[in-house]
């Protein structure tokens, strides 16, 4: 069916155009699978699997604990896998900080998270020069 | 077959090369293979070629040579390039994992929801607080449990003012306790402590090695002082019974904190009460022995005392009192040598196999003194390391390999050195080198490669090894330089140029210069030249950087002179004159040599700009030297002048 025009569900309305968007925000959530991928994976909504409720509610306590952790530099949203009894959650930072205080960062996050969750954790991290502009709006 | 031939080339070489030249000799070997004999005719390059081989296959199948270390984060931004930074992140990440201990430990109730099955006990919080509350034994056993030191004795105190006895156990146990930790509080202030003094070391050291700071960090480490009648000796003096246990801890007590003549008054004691020792305790005593005796001899004769009261005592030795043993000669010098080999023979008679730490103080003994003797020591010592896997059995262990090479490098032996990578490549003995280590172990190795191998395989080592294995010092960076100039590949120096920057050597003075005076000895080709000149050009503007974090760094007379000359090679002419008028003149007052003369007159020549050749004579004449006569002639002959300009 096509969609209402009242929708406002993760869009970002168009401005002057001096409104720098990365991809993820720029496309609406009708464009997963299409031509965004998901940004937390996890086997809870698969038929008859359990605990999609727990995840989701981790996913946005891990969300504002790493938008908390690294002030200003994420450059987009963090991408979180899980693989088995391991979290791996993939972060894309903007050079802010020296690489000593990253990793500084880096070995709380890891730790507290893994203690909180009781699973093993991992930080993947990935640097740019500035955040990525998909477009402006 | 290849392999049986490449084990009998590796003994008959080693058994041979005892003056290990150049020239090709021809060794023949006999070749066993199916009870048949023949001869082989092998030149030593090929040999040579083989041990390289051997040791390039140990490496490539145990490390990955594309990547650094897989505790940093795989992105260019945040892969350590050099040995200082790759110790700063490393320790920031565990200071990372400190703090979020320190929270979660503040805050345990947060944290200890078993909500996963099965529990995972390793990620809850630790329950230190005791359970156990009032004045009883029972509390005091659980504090010594926890390892509360104050906490104990406060208790115990309370309990001996109450009039209540404490069993002989649970007041051993204390003391075991009291002595363990040097009577100073245990985990978190003392390793607050440790970790700031390994904090600041780890960023300081690699500019200037302070030894006061390195004593103190020493001293820290290996526990505090033993103080004047503190609370393990008060509580020892008021022990009613003592049997032989309390006395052996506290001399190991007293041993560990650094009061060994007290330890050894108190073993008097044990002896006068008819007591005995245990194998521990003489393990202390004999690494006592050097701060109890000042002269070798006498050094080793308290030593043999201490033994035969062993003996006497009926107590069997174990590894770690030979290594004491061993720990002890290494302070004796000459008599350290000639009674080593016994106390090995000993080992073997008692049927001890020896650990790593045994290798490393017989390897020490023999190989640190002012004379080196033959290398038959440490062939036999590779020969053992390299048929087993060792476990760690004494924390001296670890310094074995770093040991090692430095012997290998001490006495230029190469071949020795792939040995010794063999063995470290069996099993699990890679374990015993962390990073520190790991560092200098391979950049002693390289220094080795640098001396004494070919420069095709010299650079293949360095091109792999280079950021992944260990970072070279700048020391390495030297080799690589002499070794690059002695076999006349000097078209490799920009790219050791730029391996430079990426290290953040580009401000050494000593490696500067020897990087200059290189490139601009002889005329090269004009490709090399012009890659030369663009060195050139980044020096020049590493000391006229102003302003932002550093200094800007001095020029040397013949840095500037180095640089004008490979600039006048090029043809660059304002470059050349730049560098010349500006800095050598006017800024530290040097005078350029005739050889920069001359060649910025032929880079006038051949850009075919008189006015700089010129501005060249009017200079030296200015300066009064002895050549502007010459090179005045010179420019009248070689340029067609205006009137004007004559």
């Amino acid at each position: 069916t096509p969609l209402s025009p009242q929708t406002r569900a993760a869009r970002v309305r168009v401005g002057k155009g001096d409104k720098p968007v990365t991809y993820e925000k720029a496309h609406a959530p009708h464009y997963i699978a299409h031509r965004k991928g998901w940004l937390s994976q996890h086997t809870g909504n698969l038929a008859g699997e359990p605990g999609a409720a727990e995840r989701a509610l981790e996913d946005a306590f891990l969300r504002r604990f790493l938008y908390g952790t690294f002030p200003g530099i994420l450059a987009d949203e963090v991408v979180l896998k899980r693989r088995a009894n391991l979290l791996v959650i993939c972060a894309v930072l903007v050079r802010g900080l020296a690489p000593a205080k990253l990793y500084f960062l880096v070995g709380y996050a890891e730790t507290l998270l893994a203690h909180f969750y009781k699973c093993p954790v991992r930080l993947e991290l990935q640097t740019v020069p500035t955040k990525v502009v998909y477009k402006y709006l | 077959v290849l392999q049986t031939l490449a084990s009998t080339v590796n003994r008959v070489s080693s058994s041979v090369d005892r003056g290990n030249g150049l020239n090709c000799l021809t060794h023949a070997l006999t070749l066993h293979a199916g009870g048949s004999y023949f001869y082989f005719g092998v030149n030593e390059r090929w040999d040579f070629y083989n041990c390289f081989l051997q040791g390039f296959h140990f490496w490539s199948t145990r490390f990955d040579p594309t990547a650094a270390h897989y505790m940093f984060q795989d992105d260019p931004f945040l892969m350590p390039r050099n040995a200082a930074n790759s110790r700063l992140f490393a320790l920031s990440k565990e200071s990372g994992r400190n703090a979020a201990k320190y929270i979660i430990k503040q805050f345990p109730q947060y944290f200890d929801k078993t909500f996963a099955e099965p529990n995972v006990p390793c990620l809850m919080p630790e329950t230190l607080t005791p359970q156990v509350e009032g004045v009883s034994e029972e509390a005091l056993k659980e504090r010594i449990h926890l390892r509360r030191v104050k906490d104990s004795v406060d208790l115990f105190d309370q309990l001996i003012q109450a009039g209540t006895p404490v069993s002989l156990e649970t007041t051993n146990s204390l003391l075991d306790l009291l002595c363990f930790y040097g009577d100073e509080e245990s985990t978190t202030e003392k390793a607050g402590e440790e970790k700031e003094d390994l904090e600041e070391p780890g960023v300081n050291a690699s500019e200037k090695a302070t030894p006061k700071r390195q004593l103190e960090r020493g001293s820290q480490s290996s526990g505090s002082r033993w103080r004047e009648n503190n609370n393990a000796e008060r509580i020892f003096k008021i022990m009613p019974e003592r049997n032989a246990h309390s006395y052996c801890t506290m001399i190991r007590g007293m041993v560990k904190h650094g009061a060994s003549a007290k330890a050894y008054d108190m073993y008097i004691d044990l002896l006068n009460e008819r007591h005995k020792a245990d194998v521990h305790t003489f393990n202390a005593l004999i690494t006592a022995v050097p701060s109890l005796k000042d002269r070798f001899l006498e050094r080793w004769e308290l030593a043999k005392v201490f033994l035969n009261h062993m003996a006497q005592q009926e107590v069997q030795p174990n590894l770690l009192t030979f290594n004491a043993l061993l720990k002890t000669l290494r302070r004796c010098g000459g008599v350290g040598r000639s009674m080593s080999l016994l106390v090995i023979k000993e080992m073997e008679a008692l049927d001890i196999e020896p650990s790593l730490a045994t290798y490393d103080h017989l390897i020490f003994i023999f190989y640190r003194g002012v004379d080196l003797c033959s290398s038959g020591i440490i062939s036999e010592v590779l020969d053992d390391v390299e048929k087993r896997s060792f476990t760690p059995q004494d924390p001296d262990d670890a310094n074995f390999f770093a040991t090692a090479m430095q012997a290998c490098c001490d006495l230029k032996d190469i071949k020795l050195a792939y040995r010794l990578n063999k063995a470290m490549e069996k099993g699990d003995n890679w374990k015993f080198l962390d990073m520190d280590r790991l560092n200098a172990y391979w950049s002693k190795f390289f220094s080795l490669l640098c001396m004494m191998e070919q420069i095709d395989v010299v650079l293949k080592w360095y091109k792999e090894m280079s950021s992944s294995l260990f970072y070279p010092t700048p020391k390495n960076i030297l080799d690589l330089l002499q070794a690059l100039d002695a076999a006349n590949h000097l078209e490799v120096i920009p790219s050791v140029w730029e391996d430079m920057k990426q290290l953040g050597f580009n401000r050494r003075q000593e490696l500067l210069e020897e990087i200059l005076s290189l490139m601009s000895r002889e005329q090269h080709p004009e490709e090399i030249q012009l890659a030369f000149a663009k060195c050139a050009e980044d020096i020049k503007a590493v000391h006229e950087q102003t302003g932002r974090e550093q200094a800007p760094l001095e020029w040397t007379g013949s840095a500037l002179g180095h640089v004008a000359l490979l600039f006048s090679r090029v043809g660059r002419t304002q470059d050349a004159w730049y560098v010349n008028m500006m800095e050598q003149f006017q800024q530290i007052n040097r005078i350029p040599t005739d050889q920069v003369m001359d060649e910025f007159l032929n880079c006038a020549k051949q850009t075919n700009c008189p006015d700089e050749a010129i501005k060249l004579v009017k200079l030296a004449a200015s300066l009064g030297l002895p050549s502007s006569q010459r090179l005045k002639s010179r420019m009248e002959k070689e340029f067609e002048l205006s009137e004007k300009q004559k």
